[in-house]
């Protein structure tokens, strides 16, 4: 009897696990960690990271209504000031729970902790502090969740230089420990894990000494080309692999059972994707030239299409990768002046768009953020979503990253 | 005591685990609470054991079977590799209004599980609610009276540090051998220095 009601149990469990698991591997917003629970319905709130343009007044987190049957939609809803001025904010990432954004700054090396549980649509500031003080490592850039921890790259070391490194904290902000990129390949910026590759990629940009210089006198020299593949349970750094020119944004395809990623080379107009072999062994080659200084990458949910938007030619292209060896342009937009970040919903029908990249490399003071309907046919702007960044009381903010509740 | 010998000393007290690949993420305050069968139960008594941690309700319709069963597997995994003796798996419930002894008791049943190695903990609500603070979790009602909650399980070595968060998606029973035999032999390392 016993063993007919645990059989029982089992197997139900098995199924009902099975499914879970499922749910689990679906993607949430499709760039953002594996780890992160998802969002099981339509997303009603865009909270984007903006930057004072003029650097004068406090930087600030936009609440936008994106819930399509609001009498609001479209509008923002709130602003979270966030204490200081200065910080250049950047890059959002949610916690495994998603009860709590980080916030990285690269100009300050603050991070936020900002709570979004409790009250989605007036989120509130659960902590600030300057990163660089307990790890050494200054410039935080991607906010990555492990499961009841962040993980943090950095894109500079002690006084802005090199190497870089990556951290872990806690979920409450207490750091786990530090470690320092590679002496061969001193560069960081972004920061992809897959579990069940048990590995972990990570990229290159330019330390804080030469991206907070106007983009005039930036060093192009002073910009990394490596890819580094780890083993993620043990942090070994495994394999470093050479691409173009500033490999930024690390996005492993969502194809089922893939051993492959993509990754965007900023100063060398194109895609790289790197591909592991039977034992884990990984090689990078170029996938297809791009637009002029893609910057961000974003992925559908299938792993059909990439999406890279390019900064330089004001433009977003939609890229069909379903044979990695003959790439396809499939359909092109033009948001407005240098779009940068993308954030596509889950479901793979919406991309949110902002357009400011660093506030040492914008070319205009044109802020917004817009929305592109993705269906059979490729993308197309949509004319009603235009949300105005440029008329705070404040005045203009440079909207960057995204993330959707 | 010379130069060296105390500088070794000073290495061995800075912590094994500085070499380790399962940093120590925090130490959790200890606590008291209560088993299935109604007896108080202390998480310290388990030192010098590997402890895995879990958090569920009995009556979840959502992770907490796939949690428990996940469990099931990675304690039978331990068995074959010969390491369960040295291991013990604590669950702790997300609902105690609903989960007395009595429905831990039988939720066990279900799952065949032995109270030797897995023990089943509630407590008052304010207990429960100390501890999952304390841990990082928590629990929200749903509208269909559920809760939801995040599904973790948690590794601690014999001192009972924080070592390891798993989600279902990476809690796989051969990682979990691996693990918990690399805490065993940090543990041993650190005996006999």
């Amino acid at each position: 009897m016993t063993s007919i009601r645990c059989w029982t149990v089992m197997t139900l469990t098995a199924i009902l696990f099975t499914g879970l698991l499922g749910l689990a591997l679906a993607p949430a917003e499709t760039c953002l960690s594996p780890f992160v629970k998802r969002l099981e319905k339509p997303e009603k709130y865009l909270y984007v990271f903006c930057v004072d343009a003029d650097a004068k007044d406090n930087d600030f987190l936009a609440v936008i209504d994106v819930d399509a049957q609001s009498p609001k939609y479209g509008q923002i809803l709130y602003q979270l000031d966030l204490g200081s001025a200065g910080n250049e904010t950047h890059h959002f990432g949610f916690t495994d729970d998603r009860t709590h954004i980080w916030g990285c700054s690269l100009f300050s090396n603050r991070l936020f902790v900002i709570n979004v549980a409790d009250d989605p649509a007036k989120p509130k500031l659960v902590k600030a502090f300057d990163s660089s003080k307990e790890t050494g490592l200054t410039g935080p850039h991607s906010p990555y969740a492990l499961p009841g921890r962040m993980l943090i790259s950095f894109l500079g070391g002690k006084d802005g230089g090199l190497p870089a490194g990556l951290a872990e904290f806690t979920n409450d902000g207490k750091l786990i420990r530090t470690w320092e990129m590679p002496h061969e390949a001193p560069y960081g910026y972004d920061v992809a894990i897959n579990p069940d590759l048990n590995r972990m990629v990570t990229s290159s940009f330019t330390p804080p000494q030469n991206y907070r210089k106007p983009i005039a006198q930036m060093d192009l020299k002073q910009f990394g080309d490596k890819l580094l593949v780890w083993d993620f349970r043990g942090r070994k750094l495994l394999q470093t692999l050479t691409t173009a020119a500033s490999p930024l944004e690390c996005r492993w395809s969502l194809k089922k059972d893939a051993k492959h990623g993509y990754v965007n080379c900023a100063l060398a107009d194109s895609i790289w994707v790197w591909e592991g072999d039977a034992q884990n062994h990984y090689t990078a080659r170029k996938l297809c030239d791009t637009g002029k200084l893609p910057v961000d990458l974003s992925q559908s949910p299938d792993g059909r299409f990439l999406f890279v938007s390019c900064f330089a030619s004001d433009e977003v292209q939609q890229w069909d990768v379903s044979d990695l060896k003959n790439p396809k342009l499939f359909s092109t937009v033009k948001p407005g002046v240098e779009p940068n970040m993308l954030h596509l919903t889950g479901d793979g029908q919406r991309m949110y768009v902002t357009n400011s990249l660093l506030s040492t490399m914008d070319r205009s003071d044109d802020f917004w953020v817009r929305l592109i309907r993705v269906g059979p046919d490729g993308m197309k702007m949509d004319p009603k979503f235009n949300v105005d960044l440029t008329k705070f009381k404040t005045g203009p903010a440079r909207g960057h990253d995204m993330l959707l509740y | 005591m010379s130069a060296l010998a105390l500088l070794t000393a000073l290495l061995a007290s800075v912590g094994e685990t500085d070499n380790s690949r399962l940093a120590v993420i925090r130490t959790p305050a200890d606590f008291t609470l209560t088993t299935q069968d109604g007896k108080p139960f202390r998480l310290s008594s388990l030192r010098g054991k590997v402890v895995l941690v879990s958090f569920v309700f009995t009556t979840c319709n959502g992770t907490c079977p796939a949690t428990t069963h996940r469990m099931v597997l990675a304690q039978q995994a331990l068995a074959k590799a010969g390491l369960l003796d040295k291991v013990h798996l604590v669950s702790i419930t997300l609902d105690p209004a609903r989960d007395k002894p009595a429905a831990l008791r039988e939720y066990m049943r279900l799952y065949d599980i032995d109270a030797k190695h897995w023990t089943f903990l509630t407590g008052s609500p304010q207990q429960i609610d100390k501890v999952l603070s304390e841990w990082g979790m928590w629990v929200r009602p749903t509208a269909n009276g559920q809760l939801d909650h995040p599904s973790r399980v948690f590794l601690l070595d014999g001192r009972g540090r924080l070592r390891e968060i798993y989600d279902l998606q990476f809690f796989r029973p051969r990682w979990v051998c691996e693990d918990v035999q690399l805490l065993l032999n940090d543990d041993a390392s650190a005996k006999h220095r």
